[in-house]
């Protein structure tokens, strides 16, 4: 079998240059990073190993080095270092796991996810909006990853005393959300997930690679509390369609009414659903276009009893 | 292969090995009347106690196949042995159950991606029921409690449910495509949409589709298949599990993931997840007390309070592998050279059958390695047992005989002990083991068996020699249909060298 790199071919060649360019405007923390830099391929293939690294559970995550801010010790170990991608301690487990464990540890867990956030817009938004609350950026691609790390350490530095915001919530991993999220996040433990214009995948054959299924939806529900939401957006109508019929067909979520999240009144599903509109890179693309926007949110139900103990 | 290797296998005449076994008693007026299935290649092959002799191959029962009348061959005990040919495809046996009933026989068949479902008659001849070609390759199949619904999990993450014996009306409202989305047909892109050259190819295809009709996929299957659960990633086993009224479902996967989600019609809720695991996880068992055993790619043996997710014990293997190697004479060759590079991989886990259900006791196999383990969780200071092996362990199934359990452990004649791909020069003539257990709870081995079970066991013409190349051929053969395993390992890709 053929194995599919994430990268284009030709790429290596620029890479030199590229690594230059990103080393110096890496000696300056509070550079904002150049998106040209950190280009890659459209598509990473979500059915591959890759060489990824992710926690055995969500109990061996480093939290703590993704928001030092809001770490629970702050210990010499723990380097002060944004959205870091080492985010796994190491696999043998000693005697001083426990100590090393809480020093991973943070004061508040992340309660809202961007799945495949691409270039980040969405968290950059969503920082200052919701200062107190962890938000979480996952995306496949490598560089892509990078480039969202990189410019939050800028904006972390460039901010520090900043009292509209600090973006001490937000971080960032590489992360294949179709294979691990159970390892990063726990039951019900978020209460928001967006799904940002996720690659469409036209090709009927290629339909088993899209963000949202039938089944995908029950991991989407296992991390979600009851009562929490699924952010959806497209500009693609069939991908639209797709993600509502199986969302719908999921007996763990009910779609939401647009009368709850439409329009410029208050409350924080509106202000969320605005932001996600606006805010992405993707969303802006489409703007330009003057291209369509379908929305659909989706509402986590509460598990019902047991079949035999209704 | 060439025609004189062919002709050479032809003279070979010898047997794949039993790849999987599967036995049942029924208890009738006039006493036990056991029955012992395997799987050997294409073959499916019965022996009761009570003298049943019969065969079942998916070579023979294939219609309108022609040149294949030449393609068996009559064994000494009027057994019909498959030869090997390189034209057409052979579909073999990779699992077999029976259900609890002891009425049916399910199998998969891995080329084919097919389950048959046979009836037992009541001297355990064999009648196919129906053959469902599913759209990926079944990993593993397993029966709801009340034997209803077969349960198939698939090499593309996918859980199904079955129902054992369709009915008609199943057959009238068969969803054949429960995974996909809106019905009607129109092309997903549209010329609004941003995206590149290559999709507006897509969408020019699409649009010239959309005239004829939604394209189905070749293949969807036409009988009823219900979409319960799936992972992104290769199932490589599933089980099912019962508290009190509630029931379960658990499957693994290659990614080192145990999910426990709620059995039908709940099976969209997952429970939780027993996170441990470091490398692939091939093989879970449930234990007579309701502990969870899983083993894969790990060096250890992960035992679960699955219904907690919590990891009560890990059971050293790969330590257990290495000792045997070192104490056992004729195994000194196999220890290897750098200990840290040595790698097992867990082939089956088996359940030792007990009258009492609390006290559990497992039985461990892991591919290539010419012995069994046993283990008693819970009792680490004991010192696990090895049933040392005439070849490589396959497959373990259990019979109670005189009220005592007769392990019967089906080997690996054709390679050497120890190894997946060196062919013996002589050929085991036995492709089974029997063992039973003493008053000390030790195991050895029993031959009283033996002959019950001797046209069961014995490779047709074992011995008979035959030319190097068409053993060598033979031995390949073999090691594609019951190896496997360790190719689940993840290799280390250099993908990440070079898209930093
Ligand atoms: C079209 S982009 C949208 C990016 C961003 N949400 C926006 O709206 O601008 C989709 C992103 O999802 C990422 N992605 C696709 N599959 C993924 C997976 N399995 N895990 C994590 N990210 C994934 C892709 O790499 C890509 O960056």
């Amino acid at each position: 079998m053929k194995r599919k790199t994430d990268t284009m071919p030709g790429e290596p060649a620029k890479r030199p240059k590229r690594e230059a360019a990103r080393k110096a405007q890496g000696d300056d923390e509070a550079a904002l990073p150049k998106k040209r830099f950190y280009r890659q391929r459209a598509h990473a293939n979500p059915f591959s190993d890759h060489s990824l690294t992710y926690p055995k559970s969500p109990a061996d995550m480093d939290w703590a080095s993704l928001y030092p801010a809001y770490s629970l010790k702050k210990s010499e170990e723990v380097v002060n270092d944004a959205g870091g991608m080492e985010v796994c301690g190491s696999h043998d487990e000693t005697p001083s796991d426990k100590i090393r464990k809480s020093t991973r540890a943070t004061t508040k867990n992340v309660e809202i996810a961007d799945i495949g956030c691409g270039f980040g817009g969405l968290l950059f938004a969503l920082a200052p909006q919701f200062p107190d609350t962890l938000i979480l950026g996952m995306e496949i691609r490598m560089s892509v990853t990078e480039y969202v790390h990189d410019k939050i350490r800028a904006l972390r530095v460039q901010n520090a005393a900043s009292d509209t915001g600090t973006y001490q919530n937000i971080a960032v991993l590489r992360a294949n959300t179709m294979k691990f999220l159970p390892n990063f996040f726990t039951k019900h433990q978020l209460h928001s997930i967006f799904l940002c214009f996720p690659d469409p995948h036209f090709k009927q054959r290629k339909h088993k690679a899209r963000i949202v299924s039938y089944t995908l939806n029950s991991e989407y529900a296992y991390v979600l509390r009851p009562g929490g939401i699924v952010y959806t957006i497209t500009d693609v109508k069939d991908l639209h369609e797709w993600m509502v019929g199986h969302f719908e067909k999921h007996p763990s979520f009910e779609r939401v009414g647009e009368e709850e999240y439409d329009g410029e009144g208050d409350g924080e599903i509106r202000q969320r659903v605005r932001i996600m509109r606006t805010e992405t890179e993707e969303g802006k693309k489409v703007e330009r276009n003057n291209g369509d926007k379908f929305v659909a949110l989706f509402r986590r139900t509460e598990d019902p009893p047991w079949p035999t103990e209704g | 292969m060439n025609q004189e290797q062919r002709n050479s296998a032809a003279q070979l005449r010898m047997a794949f090995p039993y790849k999987c076994l599967a036995a049942c008693t029924r208890l009738a007026a006039d006493g036990e009347d056991w029955a012992l299935f395997g799987a050997s290649g294409s073959t499916l092959v019965v022996q009761s106690s009570r003298g049943t002799q019969s065969t079942w191959s998916t070579e023979q029962n294939v219609e309108n196949k022609p040149d294949h009348g030449d393609e068996s061959v009559e064994g000494p005990s009027g057994k019909r042995i498959k030869l090997s040919h390189p034209t057409h495809q052979k579909n073999n046996f990779s699992s077999i159950k029976i259900s609890n009933d002891g009425k049916y026989l399910i199998a998969i068949t891995a080329e084919d991606k097919s389950i048959r479902v046979f009836q037992l008659s009541s001297d355990w001849q064999l009648r196919q029921l129906s053959e469902r070609c599913m759209t990926r390759r079944p990993c593993s199949i397993t029966l709801s409690d009340d034997n209803s619904t077969i349960f198939c999990a698939d090499k593309f993450g996918d859980v199904y449910a079955l129902p054992l014996l369709p009915s008609p009306e199943d057959e009238r409202n068969a969803n054949p495509h429960p995974e996909d989305g809106p019905k009607k047909y129109a092309p997903s892109a549209s010329l609004s949409t941003v995206h590149s050259g290559r999709n507006r190819k897509v969408l020019e295809e699409q649009l010239k589709q959309a005239a004829k009709g939604r394209p189905q996929p070749k293949d969807a299957p036409t009988f009823k298949h219900d979409l319960l659960l799936g992972h992104v990633s290769m199932l490589t086993d599933v089980v099912t599990a019962t508290v009190g009224s509630r029931s379960y479902l658990i499957t693994a996967d290659r990614d080192e993931h145990i999910r426990v989600s709620r059995s039908v019609p709940q099976a969209h809720i997952i429970e939780g997840f027993c996170h441990g695991h470091e490398e692939f996880v091939h093989r879970l068992c449930m234990s007579n007390s309701n502990r969870l055993i899983s083993g894969g790619g790990d060096t250890h043996l992960y035992v679960w309070d699955w219904l907690s997710h919590t990891l009560l014990e890990k059971i050293p293997l790969q330590s257990a592998v290495l000792n045997l190697y070192r104490n056992q004479s004729g195994l000194n060759s196999l220890v290897p050279e750098r200990e840290e590079d040595f790698r097992i991989a867990v082939s089956g886990i088996w359940n030792v059958p007990s009258r009492t259900d609390e006290t559990d006791e497992i039985l461990v196999a892991c591919e290539g390695v010419p012995a069994l383990f046993k283990i008693k969780p819970e009792t680490p200071s004991e010192e696990a047992q090895t049933l040392v092996l005439n070849g490589n362990a396959l497959d373990v199934t259990f019979v109670t005989v005189a009220g005592a359990n007769t392990a019967i452990v089906s080997i690996d004649h054709v390679h050497e002990p120890g190894h997946t791909t060196k062919t013996r020069e002589n050929q085991e003539p036995s492709r089974l083991q029997l063992f039973t257990t003493a008053q000390n709870g030790e195991w050895f081995e029993d031959d009283r068996l033996k002959s019950t079970l001797e046209w069961f066991s014995q490779d047709t013409v074992g011995g008979q020699d035959t030319g190097e190349s068409a053993r060598v051929a033979f031995g390949k053969e073999v090691q594609g249909v019951i190896y496997g395993v360790e190719n689940l390992r993840k290799r280390a890709e250099i993908d990440a060298a070079v898209s930093v």
